[in-house]
């Protein structure tokens, strides 16, 4: 079988401009890339092994774009980092120690369901009527998240700096762990770890910072991971189209990311949870009539 | 300071084991594997790289652990 045949050029730029956005709001990448080929009538198939190489290419253009966006943050939190393995000890002083801390907590529970859930639920619910009635679950926990949430206290300290105070490891190993919802189509990664966020006492601009830097490491490293299989057989005739997809990808990734981190200065959850609860429910309704 | 003490040990132990642990993992093929690793599977030459990474990631998580509570106690990581 030619994999070209399966994914075209305009096929690949409609899904990574799609990837871009999806992946970083927060209304499941892998949801709509399961949903939007059944509902445009295309032959692409969620385990097919030609569009997980091309998803990987479009997972890495958006690692990248988001360690970027945050670079001079990933630096401060490297030194810091390393200021605490030096110093034997984390000073309560230093928020980007802290903060690079719980970022690694939070990112070991979702690596390891990641490595170890990752291929068998995506078997089991790659089904595109799947992935629309999670999909609407998906906006059910959005705006659960938004009327359960604590109220973030008024603070003018800088925003690392807050998340470090307000984040505790608990906290920051659930918040991680519920990354791995994203492994089941339908349901957001950055959705489930902003939604935590809430829950902790974060406010909404501190939670998608917090969503942003977790995910970073998790969608870069699951892409690395898969990266020898663009290059292998399993890449044979979808390189180019891998390659358009993953710049269309990227670009579309930074607008969202400046887009979500001005939009959540003012705004809550529950425009997406409406747009998921409402896509999703139409989308199930019609995979049920058709 | 005696539950500090256990506290080390135990993560140092741990943290070998689960080296050693994501050695095996990425050395021997899915059929060679102990009958009580996940991801053995009779017959099969698959080697479980990720297994072996998950392994090794919290093996070296717990080595950290050990290296801060193990430091000065004017800062702990639990703090």
């Amino acid at each position: 079988m030619i994999a070209a045949a399966l994914i075209t050029y305009p096929q690949a730029i409609v899904l990574g401009l799609l990837q871009g956005v999806s992946e970083l709001f927060p209304i499941s990448s892998l949801g709509h890339s399961v949903i939007l080929p059944s509902l445009l009538g295309w032959n692409i198939h969620q385990n097919d092994p030609y569009f997980l190489t091309f998803l990987v290419a479009t997972h890495l253009a958006t690692a990248i774009v988001l360690f970027l966006f945050f670079r001079r943050d990933w630096v401060r939190i490297l030194r810091g980092i390393g200021r605490s393995l030096r110093d034997r000890g984390i000073d309560p002083a230093d928020a980007d120690a802290k903060l690079g801390w719980l970022l690694v907590v939070g990112t070991i529970p979702a690596g390891i369901l990641g490595l170890l859930l990752q291929d068998s639920l995506r078997k089991l619910f790659a089904s595109p009527q799947y992935a629309a009635i999670f999909l609407t679950l998906n906006g059910v926990m959005l705006y659960g998240a938004e009327l359960l949430r604590r109220r973030a206290p008024e603070s003018a300290e800088e925003d690392d700096v807050r998340i470090a105070h307000t984040v505790s490891w608990r906290d920051a190993t659930l918040v991680g762990a519920a990354q791995a919802l994203a492994l089941i189509p339908g349901f957001s990664r950055s959705g489930a770890t902003m939604g935590g966020g809430l829950l902790v006492g974060l406010s909404h601009k501190d939670a998608a910072r917090f969503a942003f830097l977790l995910a970073t490491p998790i969608i870069g490293a699951a892409a690395v991971l898969k990266l020898p299989e663009l290059y292998g057989s399993q890449g044979n005739g979808v390189r180019g189209q891998a390659l358009v997809g993953a710049l269309c990808a990227a670009l579309t990734a930074w607008l969202a990311v400046r887009f979500l981190m001005r939009f959540f200065e003012t705004q809550t959850l529950v425009p997406f949870a409406v747009y998921c609860f409402v896509a999703g429910l139409a989308c199930t309704i019609y995979f049920a009539a058709t | 300071m005696r539950n500090d003490r256990v506290l080390t040990l135990a993560a140092v132990v741990v943290g070998t084991i689960l080296i050693v642990i994501a050695i095996v993992y990425w050395l021997e093929p899915a059929k060679s594997l102990p009958g009580f690793f996940p991801g053995h599977q009779a017959g099969s030459s698959h080697h479980h790289v990720k297994h072996g990474i998950a392994a090794f990631l919290v093996g070296i998580a717990c080595f950290v652990f050990a290296w801060f509570r193990t430091g000065p106690k004017r800062a702990s990581p639990a703090a």
